[in-house]
């Protein structure tokens, strides 16, 4: 900080735009209203007080798949949802993530073998960037997979896309 | 009313469509494949006047049957030809439950819908339908209820087999 030390007022901060993009953005995440079975149960848990996910700046459920930008898929995915979440997920806008949670929506869960509606697992429809293990999973899993998200935002850059992994 | 009364009383006024009686009953010991058979009593109805049976169990004061709780079907065996389509019945002023069951064909499952009877009929039919494939004639909204309208085969059969691909996602 040679050049621009002591250019500046005390109460200017100099830092990458890339730190203060991915700050930003990494804690307000703002997550869909959406739950499709009992994972929803857990994922309204963890709104509340107890767990109490507006610590991490992500309790802003929003009601519009336009303005959010994650989608927890908490529960089963069957064939007739398959394709309103493929619709949901294009609605959303750029930079948008996605967490499965829960069995069901990484791999199908119980009905891999005789569920002949599910989908066996919600990355064969949209790009998934965390996946929650658990059926339910606690809310501290949750909350977990959110702090892995926020990891992935924070290493992420603004000229390059996060990779993706499906 | 228990069973034999609710029977006696259906042949008295000769209800409609009344083939005779499904009874539980022990298991046979000297022959080790039959398991007897446990749970209720039914009476078996002639499928194409389901319909008018229903109607004289919900009119007849004495019977009442006038609630309507499930209509549904098996599928017994893959070498049964028939399907069983049960029906449970409730009065709630007499407080006693009838069930019904009726025997239809696999290879023409056509029976006439039982709307006029219970509204209430119309859901469970549907799903009965699309799940059994069992074609209700004159029923007034013959949709799917629960698959999507596309869907191919009918999953609670027995002979079901099950999709490998549905609108480009793989099911594998």
């Amino acid at each position: 900080m040679g050049l621009l030390e002591n250019q500046f007022e005390e109460n200017v901060l100099t830092t990458k735009v890339d730190w203060l993009l991915n700050w930003a953005r990494l804690w307000s995440i703002w997550p869909m209203t959406f739950g499709l079975a009992c994972c929803a149960i857990e994922m309204m848990a963890v709104g509340c007080a107890h767990h109490d996910i507006d610590r991490f700046g992500a309790g802003a459920f929003r009601a519009s798949p336009r303005q959010a930008d994650l989608m927890i898929v908490a529960g089963t995915v069957n064939f007739k949802m398959a394709e309103r979440i493929k619709r949901l997920y294009d609605q959303m806008p750029d930079p948008k993530y996605v967490i499965a949670m829960g069995a069901c929506a990484t791999g199908g869960g119980p009905y891999y073998k005789y569920g002949y509606t599910v989908v066996k697992g919600v990355d064969r429809v949209v790009p998934v960037d965390v996946y929650i293990a658990g059926c339910p999973p606690r809310p501290e899993a949750l909350l977990e997979g959110l702090m892995k998200l926020q990891e992935k935002i924070r290493n992420s850059s603004v000229i390059r896309k996060p990779a993706r992994t499906a | 009313m228990n069973f034999e009364a609710i029977h006696d009383r259906l042949q008295a006024i000769s209800a409609p469509g009344l083939q005779g009686v499904d009874l539980p009953r022990e298991a046979n010991p000297e022959d080790k494949k039959d398991k007897g058979r446990a749970g209720d009593p039914f009476v078996i109805v002639d499928p194409q006047q389901l319909v008018d049976f229903l109607l004289v169990c919900r009119d007849d004061p004495r019977l009442k049957l006038e609630l309507l709780v499930d209509i549904t079907a098996t599928d017994p065996a893959k070498d049964d030809e028939n399907l069983w389509i049960n029906v449970a019945l409730l009065s709630l002023e007499h407080r006693h439950r009838l069930a019904v069951k009726c025997f239809l064909p696999k290879a023409n499952p056509v029976m006439p819908t039982t709307v006029p009877a219970h509204r209430a009929s119309q859901w469970h039919e549907r799903e009965c339908a699309e799940m059994f494939g069992v074609t209700f004639v004159g029923h007034p909204d013959p949709r799917h209820i629960l698959l999507p309208d596309d869907w191919e085969g009918f999953p609670m059969r027995k002979d079901y087999e099950f999709p490998t691909e549905y609108h480009g996602i793989s099911c594998v």
